[in-house]
């Protein structure tokens, strides 16, 4: 993106900060950093300065807009919602434009076209994650025709640390009796890392195979675990299919009597909202509905819940560019959930969970966090 | 002295990751909510007391100024480093370092924010009450600063009234300490001297605070009026009869529309003003205290009134006044809050007067406001960017101090002089008034080395 642009786009909506601060409570990256860079304020308070010609691309303003998780708690409490992560992303446009990012944005970018995935894997060993599965059919998951898509996602795919995800949805839709294919070595990334990255016209490669192959299938939903796939799929991509996160389509089957619960979960949990799935795609009801209806399961909220749910840390590609900057995030959420005095966390994002249980398996916090697609699978029992 | 040196000097003191000084962070220092800027030399964020004594022994002995900041949430222009120096940013210094239930007092470091606080105190049942607006993010160090106000104010005075002591730097690095934690402290009352002198005189580094226990009982009401006159005459017969509520805010008609556009907290839209009354302490006696409440707004000419039968009314109630201004910000890209305090009696008439000046210089002006204590906060919209606007705004703002400091009132409720307010501190002040609290600024600091060029008017001596 070029200077002009970023004014047009993003004059009107920048100038709308009132430099009040109120954001500064709330911003992750502030309360780890404590210095005015890292505030929404600061990164408003630059993009501005950049468009106005007061100041230039400087290597601080490169470090501040590449630190920002895109939790949007910073708009959700503003009075006039200014859109801070908008400015900061075509920030990180510009600065692509002019090859001015982070060293590792490359390797992604270089993963993504070579491999159509974040990994160092070839793209056939997306359906790795069912090497550890029993009685998986003869299809593998992979039909020609099916209503519903079970898009996977990159990191629930090659992560073994969240590949228990898929291994555990696939079990719940089968239980369920849902006719459902996954795209396997077919499905390429959502596109998500790019427009993190600032370099979203580099998407529209996947994006097409993707509509294209979910159209190939005439699936009717199109069903994601990941948050930001499903995100990025209701933003940018063009497509006939209903789109569904996986507690919205959990919460359907609930309903339908197609989940039925025999064993249930006697354990007290409480629920993360991830930033993709809450905030952003504003589904807060149907996961708690689900955790609601499982017999012998008490959900306690965390104090920051729903809304105003504290990001893991993990967002917007933070956990790449400053590993250590995320895990003093997740550090402070581990606290607000261990806070609750709940047995369980449970949340619908791997993303979440690779930052919340990473820390705490680094720092041997005792500390169980589920997806809610195995606390689902385990409360439906045999 | 050059900046390399300084930044040199500086490092040695608090090491390298805590001083900023690209001219990125000197960019970014340079504002606060204010529509000020200026711009440091560096900024320096110090971790204890001693190495705050010894950046503002360097500084001192450098003849270089020192601001301190610590959210940048204040309204006056009071952190704006207008002539440079050093801006010491206390984020650093967020410990809540003693709660003593027993002897209801806390002690905190001056970077912590108000609702830390206040949350920490919740699990006992007591609160600190001053509430400014800003308490999610406001520090104690600015509340001492800027000796902040808010809603609760009116029944429990302002900051002011619960700060018993501090530990305070002086301009040559010198640490002291001011009042205790007992009530009446023997010799000059120096922590009323530093509350509210925004920085200039010195920099608190530990502030002692009076805690409370949380009220029994709290009622809140809604009464909705067809005149502003009526609703202003309302306050005043209120407060006269000898009642004072925990909270009395207004809101206008302008107010009222942006709010219940944007989240319906039942307001009328055809109403000219509402008020949010609300009584706390003992639940005995409480029910009789609003039915007379009632009564007093009936006989003003209230078109209803209404109480809040469950936490969940009362808490929409609150959404409405606590998310008026951001129900107004959405209305134009910038506002600028103006803070001035009248006497209750004279807030219809001022009211109106501001209004016209509104109209004179073809600025929407909303108002919500603390009005049991007359603190009016005409908010006036328009774009930052246009600069024959943002000159209009100026002249309005201060013509709109005028108005406060001729009803017998003054140019500022809780948000300070700043770099905002000073020629209209002559609206208020003789030249001799100024000349005392100037030989007060000597004597603290004087070498200027203290947050220069604020509050104080030039005058002839």
């Amino acid at each position: 993106m070029k200077q002009e642009e970023l004014k047009t786009l993003l004059y009107d909506e920048i100038a709308k900060c009132n430099r009040c601060g109120f954001c500064l409570a709330h911003c992750p990256i502030y309360t780890i950093m404590g210095r005015e860079w890292a505030t929404p304020r600061g990164k408003n308070a630059l993009v501005r300065a950049i468009i106005e010609g007061k100041i230039g691309w400087t290597p601080e303003i490169e470090d501040t807009l590449f630190r920002c998780t895109g939790c949007r708690l910073c708009t959700q409490t503003c009075f006039p919602a200014v859109e801070t992560n908008q400015g900061v992303l075509a920030g990180r446009a510009c600065l692509a434009d002019m090859h001015q990012y982070p060293k590792i944005v490359d390797r992604v970018v270089e993963a993504l076209e070579n491999n159509f995935n974040i990994s160092d894997e070839p793209n056939e060993d997306r359906t790795l994650w069912m090497d550890f599965l029993k009685n998986v059919p003869e299809h593998m998951y992979q039909k020609e025709k099916a209503e519903v898509v079970y898009f996977v996602g990159c990191v629930a795919a090659f992560f073994p640390l969240v590949q228990k995800i898929p291994q555990a949805f696939v079990q719940v839709l089968d239980k369920s009796k849902v006719d459902f294919t996954i795209l396997g070595g077919e499905e390429w990334c959502c596109g998500f890392p790019l427009i993190q990255m600032g370099m979203e016209e580099k998407m529209q490669k996947l994006v097409e195979h993707n509509q294209e192959k979910v159209k190939q299938v005439s699936a009717k939903t199109v069903v994601f675990a990941c948050p930001s796939c499903f995100h990025t799929w209701k933003e940018k991509y063009n497509t006939n299919a209903e789109l569904l996160h996986s507690t919205q389509y959990m919460e359907r089957l609930i309903n339908e009597k197609k989940i039925v619960f025999n064993n249930g979960f006697n354990k007290t949990v409480t629920y993360h909202d991830p930033c993709d799935l809450g905030r952003n795609s504003k589904v807060f009801d149907p996961p708690r509905n689900i955790l609601n209806a499982i017999p012998g399961l008490k959900l306690v909220e965390m104090a920051n819940n729903r809304q105003l749910c504290n990001c893991c840390g993990g967002g917007g590609d933070l956990e790449m560019i400053d590993p250590e900057l995320s895990a003093a995030i997740a550090e402070r959420k581990i606290q607000e959930i261990q806070d609750t005095g709940a047995e369980v966390v449970v949340t619908s994002c791997q993303q979440c969970i690779r930052t919340i249980s990473g820390y705490a398996r680094k720092k041997e916090i005792d500390l169980k966090v589920m997806d809610i697609t195995e606390v689902v699978l385990e409360a439906m029992g045999s | 002295m050059d900046r390399e040196k300084m930044v040199e000097e500086l490092v040695k003191l608090v090491g390298k990751e805590n001083v900023l000084s690209s001219e990125t962070d000197l960019y970014l220092y340079g504002y606060d909510a204010s529509l000020f800027r200026g711009k440091p030399d560096c900024i320096v964020l110090p971790g204890s007391t001693e190495e705050v004594s010894k950046i503002v022994k360097f500084a001192h002995e450098a003849g270089v100024h020192v601001v301190g900041r610590g959210s940048g949430t204040n309204l006056s222009g009071g952190t704006i480093p207008t002539q440079g120096g050093i801006v010491v940013h206390f984020s650093r210094m967020n410990r809540i370092l003693e709660i003593d239930i027993e002897n209801q007092r806390a002690v905190v470091e001056p970077g912590v924010f108000t609702l830390a606080l206040k949350n920490a105190l919740a699990r006992y049942g007591y609160v600190y009450q001053p509430d400014p607006a800003s308490e999610k993010v406001s520090t104690f160090g600015g509340n001492f600063g800027e000796n902040s106000g808010g809603p609760h104010c009116l029944k429990y005075g302002v900051t002011t009234n619960h700060i018993l002591g501090a530990e305070v730097v002086l301009y040559n690095g010198d640490v002291v300490h001011v009042g205790g934690k007992t009530l009446d402290n023997p010799g000059y009352d120096l922590t009323g001297v530093l509350v509210g002198s925004e920085g200039t005189l010195g920099i608190a580094t530990k502030l002692i605070l009076r805690i409370m226990p949380k009220p029994e009982a709290v009622k809140t009401m809604l009464a909705i009026y067809n005149t502003l006159e009526d609703a202003g005459k309302t306050v005043s017969a209120i407060i006269g009869d000898g009642i004072v509520p925990a909270t009395l805010e207004m809101l206008d008609r302008l107010t009222i529309k942006a709010v219940e556009e944007s989240i319906h907290a039942g307001f009328p839209l055809d109403a000219e003003a509402v008020l949010i009354i609300e009584l706390d302490g003992l639940k005995d006696g409480m029910e009789r205290l609003a039915e007379r409440i009632m009564e007093i707004c009936k006989k003003n000419n209230v078109r209803e009134v209404k109480a809040a039968k469950t936490e969940a009314e009362r808490m929409q109630l609150w959404a409405g006044r606590k998310g008026a201004f951001g129900a107004i910000a959405r209305l134009r890209p910038n506002y600028l809050v103006c803070d001035g305090t009248v006497p209750r009696t004279k807030l219809p008439e001022v009211l109106t007067k501001v209004m016209e000046v509104g109209r004179k210089y073809d600025l929407s002006i909303a108002n919500v406001f603390h009005a049991g204590d007359g603190n009016l906060h005409p908010l006036i919209l328009f774009d930052e960017r246009n600069e024959e606007e943002l000159r209009k705004v100026h002249l309005a703002g201060s013509e709109i101090m005028k108005l406060c400091a001729e009803a017998g009132g003054t140019i500022s409720g809780e948000h300070g002089i700043g770099t905002e307010k000073k020629k209209e501190m002559l609206f208020v002040f003789t030249p001799q008034d100024i000349g005392a609290m100037k030989k007060v600024k000597m004597a603290f600091d004087p070498e200027d080395i203290y947050n220069p060029g604020k509050v104080l008017p030039e005058i002839q001596e």
